[in-house]
């Protein structure tokens, strides 16, 4: 990044923290209230599986530390990606054409005016709360290689859901709205991460490996330093993919981008 | 070469044609039907550096998307634009940063932040120098009046003083060519006032180029001293104002007040009208009455009090023009 670029970036990202401190009270009870919300979804989840010995052969840390990436990867997603998640709304409204108005890269603006630290926060401190709390009662090892491995996967895991909101950016020039497209691609698929897909249908199974790659995002991850039974079922190889397809993914969506952005019309008045 | 050369552009938009009901909706979902707008019908015209050219037509005829062609948001169909040596859809970001674009119904303004916070932003993004940055905040803030606002949060702004906010926003990185959509959409008279003059000035001190649309004729008769008119997506007209007053409206309205009741003798070619409180209002072709003569009839003949002559209203003649009434 040249360094006017990143001067720039500084200066969106204090915008968005002066933005959000003018309603102080709000701000901090954003990052509250999502953790507050996610967090109860995994109280539950936790609460219904202590009833269970394992799933597959998975306890309920092991599932934890499953669900501990799902959120570590969001945390970081939102950041890079909420404007891109967002942007059938930007077209919508029009504000697609002020960032047209600009000389900057239209990728560049709408991740960089649009990170919402706020809910980051929220997701992903709970996700690093999972993590510590599920790789301490696992007793993970933590060797060097497997340090590099596990940022590696995460930056990874980032970039195939990242890869997902550009794709479906890039279907909204031609559609307008693709909000049942993210609901059924990304929001219900999601539902499927945070448990081992060895317990799912193979229909499924196969959905979150081949089509919408969630099971890239943290089970095979997951796998490379839990080493289950159930890892088995899949090629080894598929513990090593996650860093390799999220960047392949992310290059396709963004030719993808690219060229679907010039078919862009404006919403009009 | 001209500045700004537009040559036989047309914009065709696909739209959803819906039929009503909920029958129409599921028939829609899996027959959907396209009827094709022409919104822009190929229109051209040149225009030259520090030229400043109003642009108006009712709702709907266009407008909107040739400002959206010209600043290449909008690639057209057919047709050339070159403006500057660039051709805008193309060359986009270097483009841009020589354009400024106002959008009177759409701020581009931090809405929650000062609008000195937005202006900051905007410096970073345009890698406006600093002591040019500064210059021209300087200059403008004071021009508008702005000092007592300027550390306020956008929300707080009344549309006035947001849309001056915005007006600077556009121009802090000095572009060449400057497009208003509508700058004085629901602002008051003072504030229109304000906004008016200060468009002016900057076009006859920095010699920058123009281009406006309005639905408020005061505006382009204060400012633009061409005019070019687009109905239906083809443009209707396109010269000076004084021009089209020549053209289409030579009817004149002359009033007399007297000092007693008086019955006025028919004139020649001459509409009379008797109005409330002595006044008759004459109406006569300004091409085939002579002002002067009339006049002195009636002051020879009759006792007046008081005489005023009106041309038409600018709006009138566009509205005839609408209608076609003025091609008769």
């Amino acid at each position: 990044m040249k360094s006017d670029t990143l001067h720039l970036s500084a200066v969106y990202t204090k915008m968005i923290f002066r933005s959000w401190f003018q309603y102080r009270v709000d701000a901090i009870l954003r990052s509250f209230a999502v953790f507050a919300r996610e967090a109860t979804s995994i109280i539950v989840v936790y609460f219904t599986l202590l009833k269970f010995d394992s799933l597959n052969g998975w306890n309920i840390y092991e599932m934890l530390f499953l669900f501990s990436l799902v959120y570590v990867t969001y945390g970081i997603l939102i950041i890079f990606f909420t404007g891109l998640r967002d942007f059938g709304s930007t077209v919508k409204n029009g504000s697609f054409d002020r960032y047209i108005l600009r000389p900057r890269g239209l990728l560049y603006q709408l991740i960089f005016a649009n990170a919402d630290w706020f809910a980051a926060v929220g997701h992903g401190g709970l996700g690093i709360l999972l993590f510590l709390l599920s790789a301490a009662k696992i007793g993970v090892v933590w060797t060097p290689w497997r340090i590099v491995y596990y940022i590696f996967s995460i930056i990874g895991g980032v970039l195939i859901q990242g890869a997902i909101f550009l794709f479906l950016a890039s279907l909204n020039i031609y559609l307008l709205e693709t909000n049942s497209l993210k609901e059924v691609f990304y929001w219900n698929a999601r539902k499927f991460e945070g448990y081992p897909i060895s317990i799912f249908h193979k229909a499924i199974q196969f959905c979150m490996t081949f089509v919408v790659p969630f099971a890239f995002v943290n089970y095979f991850p997951a796998q490379f330093i839990l080493r289950k039974e159930d890892m088995s079922l899949y090629p080894g190889i598929f513990m090593y993919l996650t860093p390799v397809l999220g960047i392949v993914m992310y290059i396709l969506a963004y030719a993808f981008w690219r060229y679907s952005i010039k078919f862009y019309k404006s919403s009009g008045n | 070469m001209n500045f700004i050369e537009v040559q036989d552009i047309s914009k065709t938009f696909k739209v959803n044609k819906r039929k009503a009901g909920i029958p129409g909706m599921i028939a829609n979902m899996f027959a959907p039907k396209f009827e094709y707008k022409e919104a822009v019908k190929k229109i051209s015209f040149n225009i030259e550096k520090g030229e400043m050219v109003g642009f108006i037509g009712p709702n709907g005829a266009g407008k909107s998307t040739t400002i959206k062609m010209l600043s290449g948001i909008l690639c057209p169909d057919e047709g050339k634009i070159s403006v500057g040596g660039y051709i805008p859809y193309k060359q986009r970001k270097e483009y841009v940063a020589d354009i400024g674009v106002v959008f009177g119904q759409k701020s581009q303004l931090q809405w929650d932040l000062p609008v000195i916070d937005s202006f900051e932003l905007l410096k970073a993004i345009y890698r406006i120098p600093e002591d040019k940055y500064k210059k021209n905040l300087d200059r403008y803030t004071d021009m508008l009046d702005m000092n007592g606002f300027i550390n306020q949060p956008v929300r707080q702004l009344s549309l006035g003083q947001r849309m001056r906010s915005d007006i600077v926003a556009s121009l802090l990185h000095s572009p060449e060519i400057v497009f208003f959509d509508e700058p004085t959409i629901g602002v008051d008279i003072i504030g229109k006032e304000t906004i008016r003059s200060f468009i002016k000035e900057l076009n006859e001190k920095d010699k920058v180029t123009m281009i406006f649309t309005t639905h408020d004729m005061q505006d382009i008769e204060q400012t633009c001293n061409r005019l070019i008119i687009i109905d239906k997506g083809s443009i209707m007209y396109d010269g000076s104002l004084h021009e089209i007053r020549n053209k289409y409206g030579t009817s004149r309205e002359l009033i007399a007040e007297f000092n007693e009741e008086t019955r006025v003798q028919p004139i020649n070619d001459v509409i009379i009208e008797d109005k409330e409180d002595r006044r008759v209002s004459f109406t006569f072709d300004n091409n085939v009455t002579d002002v002067n003569k009339l006049m002195h009839e009636i002051l020879g003949k009759y006792s007046v009090r008081d005489i005023t002559v009106k041309e038409p209203e600018i709006e009138s003649i566009i509205q005839k023009m609408y209608t076609g009434e003025a091609f008769v």
